[in-house]
């Protein structure tokens, strides 16, 4: 729409650059928490996992870094609201987890998947684009409003997140802030690095930090470089369902829509696996071995799409990005996105996906 | 049997090409017929009084679809020269489907160069924004553009609790050629409460908004502004200005609370 001024052209080429990493080093070390729960939980390998773990602890450590030295404003971010739903953060995050187990993937593994040939994750992306789009602004939002007006929590303004409430109990803000970054990084680190074996695998887990990077890197473009005094960007950073669907509406609609920064992360990450991919002759077209296949795919789509919504961010929306700004909702979130991958893993046989 | 069956169908074809043919009919005479947006507006009729616009003239850009009602950007061009004897005078914003239709209200002078703006209303729905333009010479033209509002994906951050009550922000090209239009954008910390609102305790929150902005260059008008409550929180104001020689842009703030505020700028021209 128009001409786009200097921060928003910075912030868009910026999160295309970021997406176009993700895409890379996503492929390379095949990061993903879906299948690094099935790997850990069916098969006794957890290094996928931990890898994922590993990430989400550098994202807390550079992201809390960031904030406490007043580089990113958090408190401006969709993570600490006013009020959150109790129900529909938690169950979205079942929804979620189950659908990314059906799915084999989550949204940014299918995105990664997408580049690399893979066209069975095409259609996981079109249905968690048009669930969450239902979900969020659609058919089912009417739904979602009132149900997440009946089951509402509000938060004390302040205490939105873990280091707030910690200062709240008398703790002074930045010793409250740099305890619970270092208490909470250390340990998923050292717990991914060790009980889950990864410092076995120093590649992995380079890529892993890598990706990390990225998330406090998104902060930082979104939030210090996109803050211009009259035409601020939203603070945002990794999460890939809200921005599936802007990627899709922004194909149909663009001509009346401006470009967000979400899209162009969305847009990165499939250019730079598929790059990566053509560069290394590993491109391969891959498509349903069975009609099952398609329905199991769609379902897992669906479920991602309207429970991410939900739940107000994905494996990589909450997981890393969400708990990187230690936001007290990222907690049920993250949680109900693990129960619902071990339900699909573990849980009784009728829910279980073989 | 057989027949009647047979009869009925042939009674429901005719009815129904009958029908086809009404609507034919009836679709050219209805669109002649039409209202234009504008006529459904009682403030702009009365505005307008006999006065038939020219539509077209006007170009209003929106998104086609927005998740935020509570401050949609808005750009607002009107196509016509702005030389003495021959500018545009007001443009006349308003939005169809909110509560009072009435944005805003601006009045330019020669010295701005164009009539053009941005700024960020609010919209209660899926709506017709329209905009009215009177000419030095009083032609009217018109302009109207449709912007579908949706619910909001993320929970709505506290609307309302502004900081810094009444503190500008201004900025202006600091050189310009004799000639150029520049563009300045100004903002002010300001709730713009439209009185339809109710505190936790469910008390209606009076309106007080920024009612009126007014920019001048070494004492001459470019430009004056009224504002109404459908002006989002934080008015964002951008506007042209041609000023032939260096000088200082002085810009005035009032609300209806009774405070004011002001500012300058001084741009060199060479």
């Amino acid at each position: 729409m128009g001409e786009l001024s200097g921060h928003v052209l910075l912030v868009l080429w910026g999160g295309f650059a970021i997406g176009l990493i993700f895409g890379a080093i996503g492929q390379r070390i095949e990061f993903c928490l879906s299948g690094g729960l099935r790997e850990w939980w069916s098969e006794g390998r957890p290094r996928r996992a931990g890898a994922f773990f590993l990430a989400s602890a550098v994202a807390l450590a550079g992201t809390q870094l960031a904030a406490g030295l007043g580089w990113v404003d958090l408190g401006a971010s969709i993570y600490y609201p006013g009020s959150f739903s109790w129900l529909l953060v938690p169950a979205g995050g079942v929804l979620f987890g189950y659908g990314m187990i059906l799915a084999r993937g989550c949204g940014s593994r299918a995105l990664v998947l997408l580049g690399d040939g893979n066209v069975r994750s095409l259609l996981v992306l079109l249905c968690l684009g048009l669930a969450a789009g239902a979900m969020l602004t659609g058919v089912l939002a009417p739904l979602r409003l009132a149900v997440a007006e009946a089951t509402e929590v509000a938060l004390r303004p302040g205490e939105p997140s873990l280091p707030g409430v910690l200062a709240s109990a008398g703790l002074p803000g930045g010793f409250a802030r740099a305890a619970a970054a270092v208490v909470a990084a250390a340990g998923l680190a050292g717990w991914a690095l060790f009980r889950l074996r990864l410092a076995r695998h120093p590649r992995e887990a380079a890529g892993a930090a890598g990706i990390g990077l990225l998330v406090p890197a998104a902060w930082m473009l979104t939030g210090r470089f996109g803050a211009d005094d009259f035409d601020p960007m939203p603070v945002e950073s990794l999460t890939f369902v809200a921005p599936v669907t802007d990627a899709l509406q922004y194909l149909m609609l663009s001509t009346g829509l401006s470009l967000r920064f979400g899209v162009a992360v969305v847009a990165g990450v499939v250019l730079g696996s598929a790059i990566l991919s053509l560069a290394t002759r590993s491109f391969e077209l891959r498509g349903f071995e069975s009609a099952r296949e398609v329905v199991r795919m769609a379902a897992g789509g669906v479920l991602m799409g309207g429970g991410g919504a939900l739940a107000l961010g994905c494996s990589v929306g909450q997981g890393l990005t969400g708990l990187s700004s230690l936001a007290l909702m990222s907690f049920p979130a993250v949680g109900g996105i693990l129960a619902g991958a071990w339900l699909a893993v573990r849980g009784p046989e009728f829910l279980r996906i073989h | 049997m057989k027949k009647a069956v047979a009869s009925v169908r042939a009674w429901a074809g005719r009815r129904g090409a009958l029908a086809l043919a009404a609507l034919l009919m009836a679709a050219p005479a209805s669109a002649a017929r039409s209202p234009e947006s504008w006529d459904r507006i009682a403030p702009a009729r009365e505005l307008l009084g006999d006065a038939k616009p020219r539509a077209g003239g006007i170009e209003l850009r929106l998104p086609a679809v927005t998740q935020d009602g509570s401050s949609v950007p808005l750009t607002v061009r009107v196509d016509h020269p702005m030389e003495e004897g021959n500018f545009v005078e007001a443009l006349y914003l308003f939005a169809s489907g909110n509560p009072s239709p009435e944005l805003a209200e601006i009045r330019f002078t020669p010295l701005a160069g164009e009539a053009r703006i941005d700024t960020r209303i609010r919209l209660d729905g899926s709506q017709t924004v329209v905009a009215l333009a009177r000419t030095s010479r009083g032609e009217w033209l018109a302009g109207a553009r449709e912007v579908r509002v949706t619910v909001s994906g993320c929970n709505s951050r506290s609307a309302g609790s502004v900081e810094n009550l009444m503190e500008v922000r201004v900025r202006a090209p600091d050189r310009l050629r004799a000639g150029q239009t520049g563009d300045v954008r100004t903002l002010i910390n300001h709730p713009m409460e439209t009185g339809l609102r109710a505190d936790a305790e469910g008390r209606v929150i009076p309106e007080r908004i920024v009612r009126t902005f007014r920019v001048e260059f070494e004492g001459r008008t470019v430009l004056e502004a009224r504002y109404y409550r459908a002006m989002a929180a934080n008015p964002y104001l951008l506007f042209p200005v041609a000023p032939e020689r260096s000088g200082t842009l002085s810009f005035f703030w009032k609300e209806d609370a009774g405070e004011s505020v002001t500012a300058e700028a001084s741009i060199r021209v060479s």
